[in-house]
């Protein structure tokens, strides 16, 4: 483990850990959060996420970050977004970062289609000059050219799943990101024929130059676009290194507490 | 230099997006129909004509000038007021997709675009307004400084929204209890009645940023009278104190909201 970030390092990530007060949710009316701040007694039930977790990522860097539901991807991803703070240790990114988890937000049901282009395109930080240059792209790409002044709770969900990959990815393709995150969106929704072709779209995150840090289920993905694979478990960093590996060891991993439970 | 760009480039980009956000909660609201209007204006209506009916059947001998406009100036200012905090204090929890799926929205968007469509709703009273004041034929020059008036009291409800919506997160029940002390500013607030310098009622309006806003806006806009100018000085403290406080104390919490919502 490098100590220092170098000139390349666009993610220097130093013995960061991190915990969540899981006591917080039981107290959150008004008369229960009076009482326990004036008898002193605030409930602290902490649930530790991330323990002492190094690594660092290169300009251009692929990384695969793999590991069992509530291993701390997730909470990794957003910490190195910004969107969490960190409890212990040092971290650092150089750079614009897009993160991106699903596909699933900003869409307005009352809305119509062209609304929503606006209105989530701009939630995505992109100019209305921009939405404009890009409308017919989006429309087009999502293959829902008939239905551009239909409010969108009409659509089918397979309808919604293209409109939302369309926005999303075509208004993030044009942004110049140093550091793009993705946390489990490669299920874009849609046809068969729809996915892949999203798919092959995604590829142009990876072909970008940008460090990408993509978590996934999928380990036929990770194999493929990355070049260096992290396995988490239960918040630590249990074996990184080259895809085919790390995602051994994942599955015997899998295997092993399949194993014990039959 | 650089980091005063950037600032401004942040603050731009939260205006903007915060507009748009507005913009189609707004439309939403509205449903594309005129009625959606009549709908919103229908709340602040009827309280007006009951209030109105009970003024001239109970208090007929209480005069006050051109009641009214008076009256009506009362109630669209506590309905902005009131709609702001209270759709304010579930900015941040009913939203948490932006909060915690994207990195790029900035949570005091969410704030911001409350209160825009609020001021976009206010508009509309703004109207009803005006047309009683031409009705009234009063002189119309009030109604040319209440935009800018309405501007430096929008400064100090954003403030007020600012702190609710970060104790919001923290508190899951906090509009019943905004839901009393609106009460509470109805009843106390000189909505529809006048109040004496002096008295307990004018006394404890001295701290309520609304009263200042009714006060000086009344003063223009029905008797045409200069309001004592220590009364704008203190309208002008109240909204930027009330702003700078507010969007500190939002600006403390904020990196918090993604892990509480």
């Amino acid at each position: 483990m490098e100590n220092q970030p170098t000139a390349t390092t666009k993610i220097f990530i130093d013995r960061v850990s991190k915990q969540f007060n899981i006591g917080f949710k039981k107290n959150d009316n008004a008369l229960a959060r009076a009482l326990s701040w004036l008898s002193g007694k605030e409930s602290h039930k902490l649930l530790p996420v991330l323990k002492d977790i190094s690594l660092t990522a290169s300009d251009g860097e692929n990384i695969g970050l793999i590991g069992r539901n509530g291993s701390g991807k997730s909470t990794l991803l957003r910490l190195i977004a910004g969107i969490y703070q960190i409890d212990a240790g040092s971290l650092v990114t150089k750079g614009e970062i897009i993160y991106l988890n699903g596909f699933g937000f900003g869409l307005r049901d009352r809305l119509t289609m062209r609304e929503n282009i606006y209105l989530v395109g701009l939630l995505m930080g992109a100019s209305r000059k921009e939405i404009d240059d890009r409308f017919q792209e989006i429309v087009e790409f999502s293959e829902l050219g008939n239905f551009v002044d239909t409010k969108v709770y009409q659509f089918s969900s397979g309808m919604l799943s293209r409109l939302r990959f369309s926005i999303t990815f075509h208004c993030l393709k044009h942004k110049k990101a140093d550091i793009i995150l993705l946390d489990e969106v490669f299920s874009a929704g849609g046809d068969l024929a729809f996915q892949n072709k999203a798919l092959l779209k995604m590829e142009d995150f990876f072909r970008s130059g940008a460090t990408v840090i993509l978590v996934s289920h999928n380990l036929n993905l990770i194999e493929r676009y990355c070049h260096r694979a992290i396995l988490l478990e239960k918040g630590k960093i249990l074996h990184d290194g080259e895809p085919p590996a790390v995602i051994k060891t994942y599955q015997d991993l899998i295997n092993k507490t399949v194993n014990v439970s039959l | 230099m650089l980091i005063a760009e950037e600032k401004w480039f942040k603050f731009k980009n939260i205006f903007r997006i915060s507009a748009s956000l507005a913009k189609a909660n707004f439309a939403l609201r509205m449903e594309g129909s005129y009625l959606g209007i009549f709908w919103y204006l229908l709340n602040p209506l009827a309280l007006f004509f009951i209030i109105l009916f009970i003024k001239k059947s109970a208090f007929s001998n209480v005069h006050i000038a051109y009641y009214p406009v008076y009256l009506l100036m009362g109630i669209t200012s506590l309905n902005f007021f009131r709609q702001t905090i209270s759709n304010s204090i579930q900015a941040i929890a009913s939203n948490v997709d932006y909060i915690k799926s994207m990195n790029n929205v900035a949570p005091e968007v969410l704030v911001v675009s409350v209160v825009f469509q609020a001021v976009f709703s206010h508009v509309f009273e703004f109207i009803l307004i005006a047309g009683f004041v031409i009705y009234w034929q009063l002189p119309l020059i009030g109604l040319l400084i209440y935009p800018f008036l309405f501007a430096l009291f929008v400064l100090s409800v954003l403030g007020i929204a600012f702190i609710f919506a970060t104790i919001g997160v923290y508190v899951n029940d906090l509009d019943n209890l905004w839901n009393i002390f609106a009460q509470l500013l109805f009843l106390a607030t000189p909505i529809y009645f006048l109040v004496t310098p002096g008295s307990a009622v004018y006394l404890a309006n001295l701290f309520n940023p609304l009263f200042y806003f009714l006060e000086i806006s009344r003063s223009l806009v029905i008797y045409s009278t200069i309001p004592p100018l220590w009364m704008i000085l203190t309208m002008v403290i109240f909204s930027g104190g009330f702003f700078i406080i507010g969007l500190t104390v939002f600006n403390k919490y904020k990196k918090k909201f993604a892990e509480l919502v």
